[in-house]
């Protein structure tokens, strides 16, 4: 837990007074839920029966067999409804928005895995959900907008500023605050005004938790957990039953992008590309310019690529309890594909990066060492990336095909007289 | 006498170097008493539309906190006599130090630093900077929707001035100014600051319901649209695009103050 919103030097609640209160009503009502024991059954109700928790931890033997090194366990978190960790955070956020009275729901996200799993929770509890995405986001995550008007989200194109996550967050900010009377925002980061970094850390913690029960029953206890960071709420959710502990190694993994130039990447917290400084309501290790502008970042996984860290992980990782260390785009790539071969398993390219990491650890480590890797996240959303770069013919060849295919009956519709009427019911 | 006190806002940087400087001194020409100079922040999440664009096109151009410094310095030369005030995010001011950004600013003639998301109770030592200048003030912003508590808290401070945001939201909107507004001004001003009235006010009708509640009324998203109309219509020549944002402004300044023609 914070002390007082604060850990060590970074966290706070740096927000204009007119979204205090509203930070303020979220921070009463959770500490509420986290004493009411019907709040907990309830979340536990849908963690096992929509979530679809416990999901599996998977000795990834034929990949440990091959490196001849230390034993790694795959956290199957990709295996979580929506696709990815997400989704334990977005619920446990709107169930609080309803338990508050709350009739409508906003949220951020950038690639989509944060509106999705906000748009299913939602639907799920009936709230009225508007997810505010950057319109290049929107632009490259069809498959995810699609999926979230599905679930009956109004999916808002943000047109200012870089037109990604950053401002798609500044978007949501100034919805709520003209509308937080009855409107609750689930930031989908361990990040922004206290209390959010607990409160995620807190919902995202049964990840951590599932995790040591399930070595436990195969009376193993870990030597090292390795996770990817973006904002870091998987990290934070699975290194949460450790961070008072002196082992296992936890091991942070940022996107190292292109490379070290400023703008080629996203890591905060290894190289010296990053400022300590005040964004989005918090403070932490954020890459700035030298006037502190957000600075432009990439990587090949969009929920890498967010500029800030969420300020307790900042704090963990200056005090050493965290090691950080950074993978780039081709690193991830090839990950995914190992653990694809070797395992039948699909990383998010996000959860890809901690693989990665994962795979150089483990061939450092004597056998009979035990190194978890939280597979965030799956793959399938990324195959508009990743079928590019793996099959770049077939997959143009494809895609010419399915939009002549589109065209085409999209002309036989024009041309033709209108058919009877299809009615339901 | 039904003359307005106007602090009127503009976007440093915005449209570029020349025509922000013209729109500072259509604002002086017209009758502003105040000017509120904005350093744009790449993410000004506190801000509506108008000033959010303003904002990144003056980024887009490359505009550094640096040129809004010599522009603020250029200002204080022309008009002395015009107290200024310096409107930034957070980030701006920590990053190069809060200590070592307002002293630049004090040197530089500003007499007022307004930093939305520094609350003042946790404001990273930004008010106790100011103090050591002595020649400059933090100035806090009140919301209708703070806290009676609180509220009264931030009054009791008695800082010089105080900028009350008039609307639960975000500049830009139009502004009604019902009982519950009128209580919050009344409470801004509980501990002798002079209150800064702003958010949403367009019109002189608008000013004068505020007007004896307030030491005076804020202007920002208006001005920034009629920069934005001028800078659409004569983008091909900035100085006839100049003289449009400073006869425009001059003009709409002046309606504003005295009401129309």
């Amino acid at each position: 837990m914070s002390d007082k919103g604060y850990f060590g030097p970074y966290g706070g609640r740096y927000v204009p007074e007119v979204l205090r209160r509203a930070v303020e009503e979220i921070e009463a009502a959770f500490e509420e839920a986290q004493q009411d024991s019907s709040f907990q059954k309830e979340l536990m109700r849908l963690q096992k029966e929509f979530i679809g928790r416990p999901t599996p931890l998977l000795y990834a033997e034929n990949s440990s067999r091959f490196l001849k090194g230390a034993d790694i366990y795959i956290k199957m978190e990709g295996l979580a409804h929506t696709g990815a960790h997400k989704i334990n955070n977005a619920m446990g956020q709107a169930l609080l928005a309803k338990r508050m009275g709350k009739t409508r729901v906003i949220a951020e996200t950038g690639a989509g895995q944060h509106g999705l799993a906000t748009a299913a929770a939602c639907a799920k509890l009936g709230l009225d959900c508007t997810i505010y995405m950057g319109a290049v986001d929107v632009d490259r995550q069809q498959p995810n907008v699609a999926t979230m008007e599905l679930f009956g989200a109004h999916v808002v194109p943000v047109h200012t500023g870089s037109r990604t996550l950053k401002d798609a967050i500044n978007e949501a900010f100034r919805d709520w605050a003209a509308s937080f009377v009855d409107t609750f925002y689930i930031i989908g980061s361990a990040l922004g005004p206290s209390p959010y970094p607990d409160m995620v850390r807190t919902f995202q913690s049964v990840i951590g938790f599932e995790v040591r029960a399930q070595l436990a029953e195969r009376q193993l206890t870990p030597d090292a957990l390795v996770a990817c960071v973006g904002g870091g709420s998987n990290a934070i959710g699975f290194f949460a039953p450790y961070l008072d502990t002196e082992i296992p190694r936890l091991i942070g993994v940022e996107a190292g992008g292109r490379g070290p130039a400023p703008g080629d990447h996203a890591a905060r917290m290894t190289g010296d590309g990053a400022r300590t400084g005040i964004v989005h309501g918090y403070k932490s290790r954020f890459l700035l310019t030298e006037d502190g502008q957000v600075a432009p970042t990439h990587s090949i996984s969009a929920g890498l690529d967010y500029p800030g860290i969420g300020p307790q992980l900042a704090a963990l990782g200056r005090s050493g309890r965290i090691e950080f260390r950074r993978a780039g785009d081709q690193e991830a790539l090839e990950a995914l594909q190992f653990f694809a071969r070797h395992e039948g398993v699909v990383f998010a390219l996000e959860s890809a990066h901690a693989g990665a990491a994962a795979i150089a650890l483990a061939r450092s480590l004597p056998r009979g060492k035990v190194v978890v890797v939280n597979m965030s996240g799956r793959g399938d959303k990324d195959l508009f990336i990743t079928a590019p770069y793996f099959r770049p013919t077939e997959w143009a060849a494809f895609l010419r095909r399915e939009l002549e295919a589109l065209q085409n009956k999209e002309a036989l519709r024009r041309q033709a007289p209108a058919g009877p009427e299809v009615h339901y019911g | 006498m039904d003359e307005i006190r106007l602090m009127a806002h503009l976007v440093a940087g915005y449209p570029d170097v020349s025509g922000c400087l013209a729109a500072a001194i259509g604002l002086v020409e017209g009758g502003a008493s105040y000017l509120e100079v904005q350093i744009p922040f790449s993410d000004p999440s506190a801000d509506g539309p108008a000033i959010q664009n303003a904002c990144a096109q003056a980024l887009a151009e490359g505009y550094s906190v640096a040129q809004a410094l010599d522009f603020i310095a250029e200002l204080h030369i022309r008009y002395p006599n015009i107290a200024l005030f310096v409107m930034t995010y957070a980030s701006i001011v920590v990053t190069p130090g809060v200590e070592s950004f307002v002293r630049t600013l004090a040197r530089r003639g500003v007499s007022g630093i307004i930093v939305p998301d520094l609350p003042f109770d946790a404001d990273e030592g930004l008010d106790a900077a100011c103090r050591r200048e002595g020649t400059i003030t933090a100035i806090p912003v009140a919301a209708p929707s703070m806290r009676a508590e609180r509220l009264a808290h931030m009054a009791a401070l008695g800082r010089p001035y105080l900028y009350a945001a008039l609307r639960t939201g975000i500049t830009g909107k139009s502004t009604t100014i019902d009982e519950e507004t009128l209580r919050f001004l009344g409470a801004c001003s509980a501990g002798g600051s002079r209150v800064l009235g702003g958010f949403g006010i367009r019109s002189h009708a608008q000013a004068l319901a505020v007007r004896s509640l307030v030491h005076a009324v804020v202007v920002g998203s208006a001005f920034v649209e009629v920069i934005s109309h001028a800078n659409e219509l004569y983008h091909n020549s900035p100085r006839a695009r100049d003289e449009a944002i400073r006869t425009n402004l001059a003009h709409g300044v002046q309606e504003l103050v005295s009401g129309p023609p």
